[in-house]
């Protein structure tokens, strides 16, 4: 058993290694440096970081919020219709469409946003030349709006192929039978197939929201104006003041937001397999 | 068939769901599409819609010389395939330990993974640029890949799939006289098949699209990746030019789209088979 346990460790020991250098070490020198001032316990970089970028903390949370809420709804959409559609053109449209943007990184997502959607850019010009809008009525969607709609893009792909992948891997006897008696496929989604793939949305979901917390360039260069994201208000601080301890500060902000996010979900996988 | 027939939408059901996937796929696509028009057309059509605009090649040679986009295609494929080897090794290895393994400590350690998964290596930039420094790493390949190569994601998706390999196999493969690592390579490792591909495509597509670590720890031409090459067509000071900066994302992300359209069945079928949960 000894011997085994040693075998079990010296496994993960490389893996453990790395994780103690580049995530433990930081992570701890990060509270420290955001804890702490001239070597005493302080809070003072956290009030300096709420007294200067409350409303982009707040900002960011409902960002990442709705466009985690948006992505749920389209993946939803998505990996239901591949799963449930009776139209058989259509699904396959659906399939050679909807992952494209998985493969598009964020930064050329951002200038794919950033063009398209600009006051100039080619959605306006197409809404003016099919006499939609006039010229003067054209906005930019370069603010939270393109924000949310670049997330919502780029990471609704990933969600909808984690999730027709767990669709398609259910007993399709219990959605034949409901079908049987009369089921609508609305009801047939909510009903019988979102109920046991919940667990795989809620993955997907918590990573995305985790991955869309991380991101710089979407909000760099979709919205440069203010209010911002957080990741955006860190780099300033860095770049502009060499300011470790409140970017360290808004940091752990960050960290706290998505401890959030792993505790809904650590909760429900304990409520699952305990269940 | 018959099945198709009988449960196929009519009337009123069919148009809106026809109406609503043209409008989805038409949004889903509209930016892609609108790259893709404003490359191959010159700069006094890259905002409007003429469909007998003129086809044009000059957006490429522009970009080409504007940037050493060959240098970044090769530094980011040889970033992109050292953290994937890294993390292959690495997490194969963890995951069987957690799977297979009861060792003192096991519970923390897995609970350490459970937490790198939900901090993103992003924020710890500035520990990480100074680890990198003393390591004498920055503005090199391993630079940018060593703060991801014990990915969280990759130890906890193989440590689920080995925990469903029958334990049986296991026994049977010790029996027969395999040691641990053979039982790794031999029993678990081909019944990961599938999960192994859906992650290196999670992986591949993170990392090629991985901006922020890179444009931070490198500075040099040597050592910049594709992202952080595009990043200087995004400069408001060079003024807005359309063609360019779509035909820049082209170049960037044309291998990733090439190689999507080339194996999507095989991608899409090990998404199917590794039941991520």
């Amino acid at each position: 058993m000894q011997n085994i346990s040693r075998i079990g460790l010296v496994l993960v020991a490389p893996a453990l290694a790395l994780v103690a250098l580049l995530f433990l070490y930081p992570l701890g020198y990060s509270l420290l440096a955001a804890f702490t001032r001239e070597g005493a316990l302080s809070l003072d970089h956290f009030a300096k970081a709420i007294e200067l970028y409350s409303t982009d903390i707040l900002f960011t949370l409902v960002m990442v919020i709705l466009a985690t809420i948006l992505i749920a709804i389209v993946s939803i959409a998505i990996a239901g219709a591949i799963t449930l559609s009776e139209t058989p053109w259509l699904v396959t449209a659906l399939k050679a469409l909807y992952r494209w943007p998985l493969f598009i990184p964020f930064i050329v997502a951002a200038q794919c946003m950033r063009t398209f959607l600009a006051k100039n850019g080619l959605m306006n010009n197409t809404f003016v030349s099919l006499g939609l809008i006039e010229p003067l009525q054209a906005t930019s969607f370069l603010d939270w709006r393109g924000i949310v709609a670049t997330f919502v893009w780029k990471q609704a792909p990933f969600v909808a192929l984690l999730l027709a992948g767990a669709m398609a891997s259910l007993d399709r006897a219990t959605i034949e039978a409901a079908r049987n008696l009369g089921a609508s496929r609305l009801r047939l989604l909510f009903e019988i197939v979102l109920p046991q793939v919940g667990r795989t949305l809620m993955v997907a979901l918590v990573l995305s929201f985790v991955t869309m917390l991380s991101v710089l360039s979407v909000p760099m260069m979709v919205a440069g104006s203010q209010p911002t994201m957080i990741t955006v208000d860190m780099a300033f601080r860095i770049n502009a003041y060499g300011d470790y301890a409140v970017a360290n500060a808004l940091g752990v902000i960050s960290y706290a937001m998505t401890a959030v996010a792993a505790w809904f979900y650590l909760r429900h996988n304990l409520r699952e397999d305990r269940a | 068939m018959q099945r198709a027939d009988v449960y196929a939408p009519r009337g009123l059901a069919l148009t809106l769901e026809t109406a609503g996937a043209w409008l989805l796929a038409l949004i889903w696509i509209a930016p892609l599409a609108y790259a893709v028009w404003t490359a191959f057309h010159p700069q006094e059509f890259s905002t409007r819609f003429v469909w007998n605009a003129p086809l044009t090649l000059e957006n490429f040679s522009r970009v080409l010389e504007a940037a050493p986009f060959g240098r970044y295609m090769v530094n980011t494929f040889v970033y992109v395939s050292f953290v994937l080897a890294c993390q292959l090794v690495l997490c194969t290895l963890a995951a069987y330990g957690f799977a297979r393994y009861d060792f003192f400590g096991a519970g923390v350690a897995f609970a350490l993974v459970l937490v790198q998964l939900m901090i993103m290596p992003d924020v710890l930039i500035v520990e990480n640029y100074r680890t990198m420094t003393k390591l004498d790493l920055v503005d090199t390949a391993p630079g940018i890949a060593l703060p991801y190569a014990a990915s969280a994601f990759g130890v906890f998706l193989l440590r689920q799939t080995f925990k469903s390999v029958p334990k049986e196999l296991d026994d049977a493969a010790r029996v027969e006289g395999a040691s641990p690592l053979q039982t790794l390579w031999r029993v678990y490792i081909p019944l990961a098949k599938p999960v192994y591909i859906a992650y290196a495509l999670v992986s591949i597509s993170h990392h090629w699209n991985n901006f922020l670590w890179p444009l931070i720890v490198t500075n040099s031409v040597e050592a910049r990746p594709l992202t952080v090459g595009l990043q200087i067509f995004a400069g408001v000071d060079q003024g807005i030019d359309w063609s360019v900066i779509c035909t820049a994302t082209l170049i960037s992300a044309a291998p990733l789209l090439v190689a999507f359209l080339l194996f999507q069945r095989q991608f899409v079928q090990s998404f199917m088979r590794a039941g991520i949960r």
